[in-house]
């Protein structure tokens, strides 16, 4: 499977999502935010879709079974004692899921400007850094050299 | 195969000494050629102009050769090493992705021998190098402050330091309650205009470039004014090999053109400038009948020695936000407390701390340097504000002494898209290192508890913490002990020059760029200074 095969499964990679990172304290699940990005990463890169790939599958046989309509019919309980079976099944693969989870999510505009942050490339506007007050370095100086004369 | 005609000095490699050596013959009136296989970054290329630049981080602008897999870079076999060597293919080589923080070497780091009876002395000094700091700092423009008693008195600084923020304040309050050393940084990285380049607008992640060249990568800094000079550069040149003349000097190159044509390269004097890997792996590449073992090798010692700077890293987290993410990645805060021998604590020499910035988003939920990724499921959220913008990472620096056994030598199968055999790295970290990093985990921690960090976790060595790559090809006085003299000259090859992190003796306990670009310097003076 690639990134088109997970497509495929597109219903069941979004629920994962969201179990990884549900919608808490005014941030949606990852399933909105970090899709397009787990799917562009498997589609981009042969090692991180076939990783991708075993983690899904993974997930998708450990659900037959477990209840008719499979993982998405799953309570947050079920979803998550399943997921870290496979996370203890497949630890490659599932650290992989994770990872590119977190980067689609936390690379998203609507992710960072509920962090408070400005969305957007960094160039040109930078940061503005008020200046801080600092304790007063009088006390270091004046132990005087603490390096050895060779 | 194409040949060029003879030029006076060709430098391999355009980065940081490359360039330093290069800008100085120039002005000297020499002949000089370089040939870099990489190629110009060009400022709109970086990933800081896209919304999602942090994602480049582990992909195209990684530090690894080994994950960025770029068409100029060569593949790096580091399975026999606990710590992935970093390093950049472009003009302004790893100066490109450095994070610029940019002490000296101390007086002592150059008598290690003499003082602690370890490794070796240099046979040059501190006092030798200074006017070469000096000239090294205007070059590059310097963020600092003097008066720091960690060092001998230096020169005014170019501009002032870097801002440290709340979280600069927060951590130097830390200092301030053990009584410990701490200064703000020296950092190449302009907090105001200089020299027609740009300050610095804080926007944070520095190890992916700098685009608007407040930071001092040498495509922005030493590159220019060595083309003004008549310097002349050839990207995307991919040197195979040194070659040798009749008379046992070498005579020129043979390298890859952009084209992937073999073309040769003849020259009167050859500098190697590929750092501690690319220099002992061209060496090694370079065999012929007079040096079976490779180039300028009858010592044994090219590729041995390889110094890292093994790094471990500590972060604390607070209940306050901190404002980590702006501001330059790197450079904040150094505390040189425990840089000197103090044998009561286990271990001879000693490290830095280096105060990072805080971590971007991503970084912050993959653990940054530390590696605990933030728990998934219905407890992320909670977690992961824990931690945004409320971290604080101190890394530990230690100085790694040279040992044999720790090389660099060709891989039997593993070669580059041209064909030349890559680099493989064999390192083991010392029980004298490892001794150090825990003294400065345990010390990190005290600092971190100080400064108001509610919990403290720690890597105990970064793998991906290969930025510092040294001691492969030695300065020394004797030929049986070193392979350069104290000039940078090999000892076997009369009109060989080596410049970059490979002849470093030894290699402190702080970042080694400002030493490595005085070096330079330095052995591009001798050269002058014979030629006349």
């Amino acid at each position: 499977m690639t990134g088109e095969g997970l497509a495929a499964k597109r219903d069941l990679l979004i629920a994962v999502l969201d179990t990884l990172v549900p919608a808490a304290a005014g941030f949606p699940e990852s399933g909105a935010l970090a899709l397009d990005h787990v799917l562009a990463i498997a589609g981009a890169s042969q090692d991180a879709g076939l990783l991708l790939t075993q983690a899904l599958h993974a997930i998708e046989t450990a659900s037959r079974g477990a209840e008719a309509g499979g993982f998405a019919e799953l309570d947050a309980n079920r979803r998550e004692d399943l997921l870290r079976a496979v996370e203890r099944s497949h630890p490659e693969a599932f650290d992989a899921l994770v990872q590119h989870t977190y980067d689609g999510f936390y690379s998203h505009p609507a992710t960072i400007a509920r962090l408070g942050l400005e969305p957007g490339p960094v160039q040109p506007r930078g940061h503005r850094i008020e200046p801080a007050s600092l304790p007063d370095l009088a006390r270091v100086a004046a132990r005087g050299p603490i390096f050895r004369r060779a | 195969m194409a040949t060029d005609d003879r030029i006076d000095v060709l430098v391999i490699g355009a980065g940081a000494s490359g360039a330093a050596v290069a800008w100085r013959l120039a002005g000297a009136g020499i002949g000089v050629m370089c040939l870099e296989q990489g190629d110009w970054v060009a400022a709109r290329s970086y990933p800081h102009w896209q919304a999602d630049w942090e994602l480049h981080r582990h992909t195209d602008w990684s530090a690894e050769p080994n994950v960025r897999r770029l068409p100029q870079d060569y593949p790096v076999n580091d399975q026999a090493s606990p710590i992935s060597p970093l390093m950049y293919n472009a003009v302004g080589g790893s100066t490109i992705h450095w994070s610029a923080h940019f002490p000296r070497f101390r007086p002592s780091d150059f008598r290690v021998k003499s003082l602690d009876g370890v490794a070796d002395d240099w046979p040059i000094d501190y006092a030798t190098l200074e006017p070469y700091f000096d000239l090294n700092d205007r070059m590059v423009g310097v963020a600092g402050l003097t008066g720091d008693p960690g060092y001998p008195p230096k020169s005014p600084r170019q501009t002032p330091p870097i801002p440290l923020d709340t979280l600069g304040a927060t951590i130097a309050g830390g200092f301030e309650r053990l009584g410990w050393h701490w200064w703000p940084s020296d950092s190449a990285i302009l907090t105001r205009d200089y020299d027609g380049r740009r300050a610095c607008v804080n926007c944070g992640p520095c190890d992916l470039g700098c685009p608007i060249g407040a930071k001092a990568s040498t495509d922005i800094t030493y590159w220019p004014k060595a083309l003004a000079a008549g310097a002349r550069l050839v990207t995307r040149a991919r040197v195979r090999e040194i070659t040798l003349g009749p008379d046992g000097l070498a005579d020129g190159v043979i390298y890859y053109d952009g084209d992937g044509r073999e073309r040769r390269q003849k020259a009167r004097a050859v500098v190697l400038a590929a750092n501690g890997i690319g220099t002992p792996r061209l060496l090694l590449n370079s065999r012929s009948r007079d040096f079976p073992d490779g180039l300028a090798n009858r010592s044994g010692l090219v590729g041995r020695n390889l110094m890292f700077h093994p790094y471990a890293m500590a972060r604390g987290i607070f209940d306050r936000p901190l404002g980590g993410h702006r501001g330059p990645i790197g450079c904040s805060i150094i505390s040189q407390e425990f840089y000197e021998t103090d044998l009561a604590r286990g271990f001879v020499r000693g490290y830095s701390f280096q105060v990072a910035r805080g971590l971007s988003p991503i970084a912050s939920a993959n653990g940054g340097s530390i590696g605990d990724r933030v728990p998934w499921g219905r407890g992320h959220r909670r977690a992961y504000d824990d931690r945004f913008d409320r971290t604080i990472t101190v890394a530990v620096i230690g100085e790694d002494l040279p040992e044999a056994d720790n090389r660099v030598d060709l891989d039997p199968a593993l070669t580059d898209e041209s064909g030349i055999p890559a680099p493989r790295v064999t390192y083991r970290l010392s029980d004298n290192s490892r001794r150090m990093l825990d003294h400065g985990i345990a010390r990190a921690r005290e600092v971190l508890h100080g400064a108001g960090a509610h919990s403290v976790a720690f890597n105990p060595l970064l793998r991906a913490g290969g930025w510092h790559l040294m001691g492969t090809a030695r300065m020394g006085r004797d030929p049986a002990t070193s392979v350069v003299d104290a000039e940078g000259r090999c000892h076997d090859v009369a009109n060989l020059y080596i410049v970059d992190g490979s002849v470093m003796v030894t290699c402190a306990g702080v970042n080694p760029t400002s030493t490595i670009q005085a070096v330079a310097l330095h052995v591009a003076d001798g050269m002058i200074r014979r030629r006349a």
